[in-house]
């Protein structure tokens, strides 16, 4: 289980280094490959979503679903790139896109936020700094339960998900509105809200279970930055 | 001995003419139970607010007046879904989030957390996710999440909305507990019905300004009544026409009855 | 009894992956009816309104919306004949005036636009939110936002009308609103499914009660008979609303349990008594 096992600033450093290795390295190969990687992490079991109190058994199957956000996500921008671009450029720049989009949509997914902020605060980070990062992260679960509500409560005002163009730029209306204002009105109470639990600077946030960090997992992250370090030297020599 | 005080606070939001508070006096003792009662947009909201310094600091606006807290004070929100850390796995965790925050050590977060979920007998659902929670158990998570960190001052926004009624039983239950245990408690609720055995104080706010004091006896008032905020006990006797003074809870109206 | 009531429960069953919600629910409601789905957090109420709203299909038994088997159909196709608002449907708003949200779900429906404006003013109007008609929906406070996704399921017009806990943040000028909009709609032939676990409004406004105990029925009468029982509600996880518990205390002839009501009783049985 890569997310529960992982420390999660290695889970950050992978992150990082596969899209600047995408981009790094010579295309297509080194894209093809980074875009590779970054998918095959997102079928990895640690990947799957939340599944605790819902008596589902976590497995392999739920790992298609980030599998299949990511392929979903990177689609449009190849289209843009083929109306844009000749074949080649099209390959070489959109998997540099898919590797970048898969291994973000892989680290939201696999990132556990607490974890992250247990780490952060545990090296010394102060604990708003920390929550701030991992309240991004954490925030795309809770919009996803929110989008799914409203898809739900429009559907049973008739908005159909069928028909022409017109009807369908109509139902994402219906949809993506909804959740961006109720999201944006939230964003001051949500702020208030987290005042509330003692989120104050200037006090040392007591760490309840801070991951731990073996030296391997110290030494991969090195290894990944020299070799980060090293592809970029040699690209330009 | 005072654990809030408010003499002639007036607040406006940013950018609104009108205050939000007008000229509002109050104490808070410790061990006492004090209840916001009003329309909706009357203010008992704001009030809250300033009394968690939660107004102007966080929110902008202006204060006048003064405000004096002498306890550290802990806030639940009419809108528990908002409180929520949305980053813990267990229910466990989330109630220890605010604690761990204030950098207690270990086993006094441990120690505070444990009390909290058996308080609002959370203690089946301490390793449920807080996200697959229904409403009314988030609401109590949250209101455990906030005891646990201990505060002086407690103040309770609309606590019961999402409960139902065994759990909202629960709830003044503590709520009393809380204020036999010394705390400060000043509460913003429309369960007028329940206010005769939870608050030992009452008071009306009207349209950001304080209308009336007083014991719970206040909700059998004729203006009560006619304002829409007496119990369902005393407003229906002022319907049926029968002379004041009117009962306020069952109990009275059989006492009267016999 | 009619071949096609406007909701019919037939022995359904439904689980949530290994979590068991309903078992064998069976009950229908008649057009005009007005029945309240109570029980304790957890009993299984909303799970009834997504199977009826079509979002869930039973693992057994039917969930008949007239003669339609939601099975066979999608929510948005369900949308013709029920109404649901669910909580926090203040979330759902999205247009620019609260008027333009509201007109949302029939012109979904496809209907003339003569009566698109008819129904949207009518919904309006039967709320309170005409003045507010032209505003911003989060411009409002949340209270009348709520008030705003009931006129969006009013509008359509639908012959069943499920809501789930219609007055939680409202105060009781706002529920006497709700209350007499779905009275009117009641007397006009609408069904309602109403979950709430105010009782008081309960009283009020609805007639019958369904009461939802680990997934199954244990109770289906009169609320009249059923809220001045406490021996009947504790072990439902319910309290008597105030008013019932007076009639019931006070053995006020009749049992009455709507406020109007126990007035009236109240002053009547004054009267007759002799002067103390």
């Amino acid at each position: 289980m890569t997310g529960g096992r992982l420390h999660p600033f290695t889970l950050l450093a992978i992150a990082g280094a596969l899209p600047a290795l995408a981009w790094i390295l010579p295309a297509p190969r080194g894209g093809a490959a980074t875009a590779a990687v970054a998918l095959v992490l997102t079928l990895t079991p640690g990947a799957s979503p939340g599944l605790t109190g819902t008596g589902v058994s976590p497995g392999w199957r739920p790992g298609l679903v980030v599998l299949r956000t990511a392929v979903l996500t990177a689609a449009p921008f190849w289209l843009f790139l083929l109306l844009l671009h000749d074949v080649p450029t099209t390959i070489a720049i959109g998997l540099r896109i898919t590797t970048m989009v898969a291994s973000f949509v892989w680290l939201v997914a696999a990132l556990q936020p607490a974890r992250l902020v247990e780490a952060m605060v545990a090296a010394g980070w102060s604990a708003s700094v920390a929550y701030l990062l991992a309240a991004t992260l954490s925030a795309v679960p809770v919009l996803k339960a929110r989008a799914r509500r409203i898809v739900d409560a429009q559907r049973c005002r008739g908005l159909s998900p069928r028909g022409g163009i017109a009807a369908r730029l109509r139902a994402l209306r219906a949809l993506a509105l909804p959740l961006v204002l109720s999201a944006l009105h939230e964003v001051d109470e949500r702020a208030l809200a987290l005042e509330t639990r003692g989120l104050v600077p200037g006090i040392r946030r007591t760490p309840l279970a801070p991951p731990p960090d073996p030296a391997v997992e110290q030494a991969a992250r090195w290894a990944l930055l020299l070799a980060c370090l090293f592809a970029l030297f040699r690209r330009f020599l | 001995m005072r654990s809030l005080t408010l003499e002639g606070a007036s607040f406006w939001y940013p950018a609104t003419e009108s205050p939000a508070l007008r000229e509002v006096s109050l104490e808070v003792a410790q061990g006492e139970v004090v209840a916001l009662v009003g329309a909706l947009g009357a203010g008992a909201s704001t009030l809250l607010l300033v009394a968690a310094d939660l107004a102007p600091r966080v929110t902008g606006g202006r204060l006048t007046g003064s405000v004096a807290r002498r306890d550290r004070s802990g806030i639940v929100l009419p809108t528990p879904w908002t409180q929520a850390s949305g980053m813990a796995f267990t229910v466990w965790d989330e109630v220890a989030f605010g604690p761990a925050n204030l950098g207690w050590p270990t086993h006094e977060i441990a120690r505070q957390v444990d009390r909290a979920l058996e308080q609002l007998e959370l203690v089946p659902l301490a390793l449920r996710d807080p996200a697959s929670l229904s409403g009314g158990e988030l609401q109590r998570v949250i209101i455990a999440s906030i005891l646990a960190m201990d505060p002086g001052l407690v103040l309770f926004d609309e606590p019961a909305a999402e409960l139902d009624a065994e759990a909202a039983r629960a709830l003044w239950r503590l709520i009393r507990l809380q204020a036999k245990e010394g705390k400060a408690v000043l509460l913003a609720t429309s369960a007028l019905d329940a206010l005769p055995d939870v608050a030992d104080r009452v008071v009306w706010l009207e349209d950001g300004a304080v209308r009336a004091v007083g014991t719970p006896e206040l909700l059998a008032d004729v203006a009560a009544c006619d304002a829409g905020l007496g119990t369902s006990v005393a407003s229906v006797w002022r319907a049926s026409g029968l002379p004041g003074p009117y009962p306020l809870t069952v109990a009275h109206a059989l006492q009267r009855w016999r | 009894m009619i071949p096609h009531p406007p909701l019919r429960l037939d022995g359904v069953s439904f689980a949530y992956g290994t979590v068991p919600a309903l078992a064998g629910l069976s009950f229908s409601i008649a057009p005009g009816e007005r029945a309240a789905l109570l029980g304790r957090n957890g009993a299984g109420k909303s799970t009834v309104v997504r199977l009826v709203a079509g979002l869930e299909r039973p693992d057994d038994g039917t969930v008949w919306v007239g003669d339609w088997d939601t099975r066979d159909c999608a929510p948005e196709r369900l949308a013709r004949r029920v109404g649901s608002v669910f909580q926090h449907a203040d979330q759902q708003l999205f247009a620019s005036t609260v008027r333009e949200d509201v007109r949302f779900g029939p012109r979904a429906l496809g209907v003339r636009e003569e009566e698109v404006k008819r129904r949207t003013d009518d919904a309006l109007d039967d709320l309170g939110l005409t003045p507010h008609a032209a505003h911003h929906p989060y411009d409002l406070p949340p209270a009348l936002r709520k008030l705003a996704a009931l006129a969006g399921a009013l509008a359509l017009e639908p012959a069943l009308l499920v809501l789930d806990e219609p007055t939680i943040g409202l105060d009781r000028a706002l529920c006497a609103r709700v209350s007499s909009a779905l009275l009117e709609r009641s007397a006009a032939g609408v069904a309602l499914l109403v979950i709430t676990h105010d009782l008081t409004f309960a009283a009020e406004t609805l007639q019958r009660g369904l009461v939802l105990d680990r997934g199954s029925l244990a109770c289906d009468g009169p609320l009249a008979g059923l809220l001045g029982d406490a021996t009947r509600l504790e072990p439902l996880g319910l309290v008597p609303p105030a008013v019932a518990a007076l009639s019931a205390a006070l053995d006020l002839p009749g049992r009455p349990v709507r406020a109007a009501d126990v007035a009236r009783e109240l002053a009547r049985v004054a009267r007759g008594r002799p002067a103390p």
